[in-house]
């Protein structure tokens, strides 16, 4: 009995485990999906598809600021190497080269925050975007890879 | 009659390598095959930045993408191949190198010793510019800074490395046929075309190859498995980008952003790179030209892994 109890439990917690680590994944992914939403919905305005709108300037980069700083924290070790449905998954290199990828970070949130002082009508956001666009194509070059 | 049967196979095989030597001599550019031309920097300017010369021979891991003294790794399924320095440097770049040797080099993928390159370097794509770009970029390079420094050898298991052979890759896979503008369409979309086609050489990595390396023509821009490992190069036909604007192309190419927000990644940073500094014209005209691309089904996706 008490066998099938241990038992029983390491299963439970093994899948609970299992499960936490597609949570993880799934939480990385969702930010990183809301970001391109965001990023999508300024590109629609530095491309004259859309008229420039200040609410949707500071939803994206309160966005991208947050994203900036939780995103030391979403790729825990427990998911490397795991696949994300969808198109892409993170290398593992975001965990061999733990330094070369906090320094992308920082570096997104810096030009992030020196964005929000900076967009205040469209001239200025078709100045800074592309900077912003610079930093995830920065990150994205070298720590994600598109799933086969 | 086992002499004659001896003497009959000898004959052939003197044939046949006579005619596998014939086949795989390198062709070249000599230099009074060269009408007398003042080349034109800026236009050298931008068919570096369309040919994307600096994605490949740009020293890795610094900023500087003018420093092109090579050393970069590129995997591949026949080995790895190591950039070559292509900065004036006299002793380790092509500072000696005649203006015929540099086109010899690009449009036809033999080096100045008369050996042929590996089509690592895509001599297949370029061979369809104009010698005028060539000359160009030959004089553009020149002004630029020469970075000292030989790159290693590549590395390259038998028999991929008997150069001789890629004379063969050369007659299967290359026509030799200048780019021709096609009458019926727009001046923008036959500049995109010559682009794309040659200088641009995307169908490079976004063709599926056959096991000889070469591009399955069938599916050129359909995608395919990543040459250089991990991952899928995406379809860029209108099979794959259907919901595309002509205007989303352009973006694309200048911001390295997709309509849906998403970033570019993988090699097609450094690719965004140079057409980042493309004339706006000439990124409407690649744009124009990809937009009008026949749906095309590239080859089919590995079932999914399941996740762990």
């Amino acid at each position: 009995m008490k066998r099938i109890v241990v038992i029983v439990g390491a299963l439970v917690l093994g899948i609970g485990a299992v499960m936490a680590q597609q949570d993880a994944v799934k939480n990385a992914q969702t930010f990183m999906k809301g970001n391109g939403k965001n990023a999508g919905a300024l590109a629609a305005m530095v491309k004259g598809e859309k008229p420039y709108d200040q609410a949707t300037v500071d939803t994206a980069l309160a966005q991208f600021e947050e994203t900036a700083q939780k995103l030391p924290t979403l790729f825990p070790d427990s998911i490397k190497g795991l696949k994300a449905d969808g198109d892409y998954s993170s290398s593992p290199k975001v965990w061999e080269d733990k330094a070369g990828f906090s320094e992308h970070i920082t570096s997104f949130g810096k030009v992030v925050s020196e964005a929000k002082t900076q967009i205040k009508d469209l001239d200025s956001l078709k100045a800074t975007f592309p900077g912003i666009g610079k930093q995830c194509g920065g990150c994205h070059e070298t720590y994600r890879v598109k799933n086969s | 009659m086992v002499r004659r049967i001896f003497l009959a196979l000898v004959v052939a095989v003197v044939a046949g390598l006579a005619v596998f030597w014939w086949l795989t001599i390198p062709a070249a550019v000599s230099s009074d095959m060269l009408p007398a031309y003042t080349p034109n920097i800026a236009n050298g300017l931008t068919t570096f930045n369309a040919g994307g010369c600096s994605s490949c021979h740009a020293v890795p891991n610094q900023p500087d993408r003018l420093k092109l003294g090579g050393g970069l790794a590129v995997p591949s399924p026949f080995g790895t191949f190591y950039v070559p320095n292509i900065s004036p440097d006299m002793a380790d770049g092509v500072g000696r190198w005649s203006e015929a040797n540099f086109v010899t080099a690009v449009l036809k993928g033999t080096s100045p010793a008369g050996t042929h390159y590996f089509p690592a370097f895509p001599y297949a794509s370029y061979q369809h510019a104009r010698v005028e770009d060539i000359r160009d970029l030959f004089a553009y390079l020149k002004t630029l800074a020469p970075v000292s420094g030989r790159v290693r050898d590549h590395d390259v298991p038998f028999p991929f490395n008997i150069r001789r052979n890629v004379g063969i890759w050369k007659f299967l896979f290359m026509d030799g046929k200048p780019f021709v503008p096609d009458a019926g369409r727009s001046a923008s979309w036959n500049r995109g075309a010559y682009l794309v086609n040659s200088l641009g050489h995307c169908a490079e990595c976004h063709s599926p190859r056959n096991f000889l390396g070469g591009i399955i023509s069938a599916q050129r821009f359909a995608g395919g498995p990543n040459p250089e490992g991990e991952g899928w190069v995406p379809n860029i036909t209108q099979k794959g980008l259907a919901d595309w604007s002509v205007k989303d192309f352009a973006y694309f190419l200048e911001t390295g952003q997709t309509p849906d927000g998403d970033s570019a990644g993988g090699s097609m940073v450094r690719v965004i790179k140079n057409t980042s500094e493309l004339p706006p014209g000439d990124r409407d005209a690649i744009a124009e030209y990809l937009k009008s691309l026949p749906p095309v089904d590239g080859p089919p996706r590995p079932p999914k892994k399941s996740a762990g």
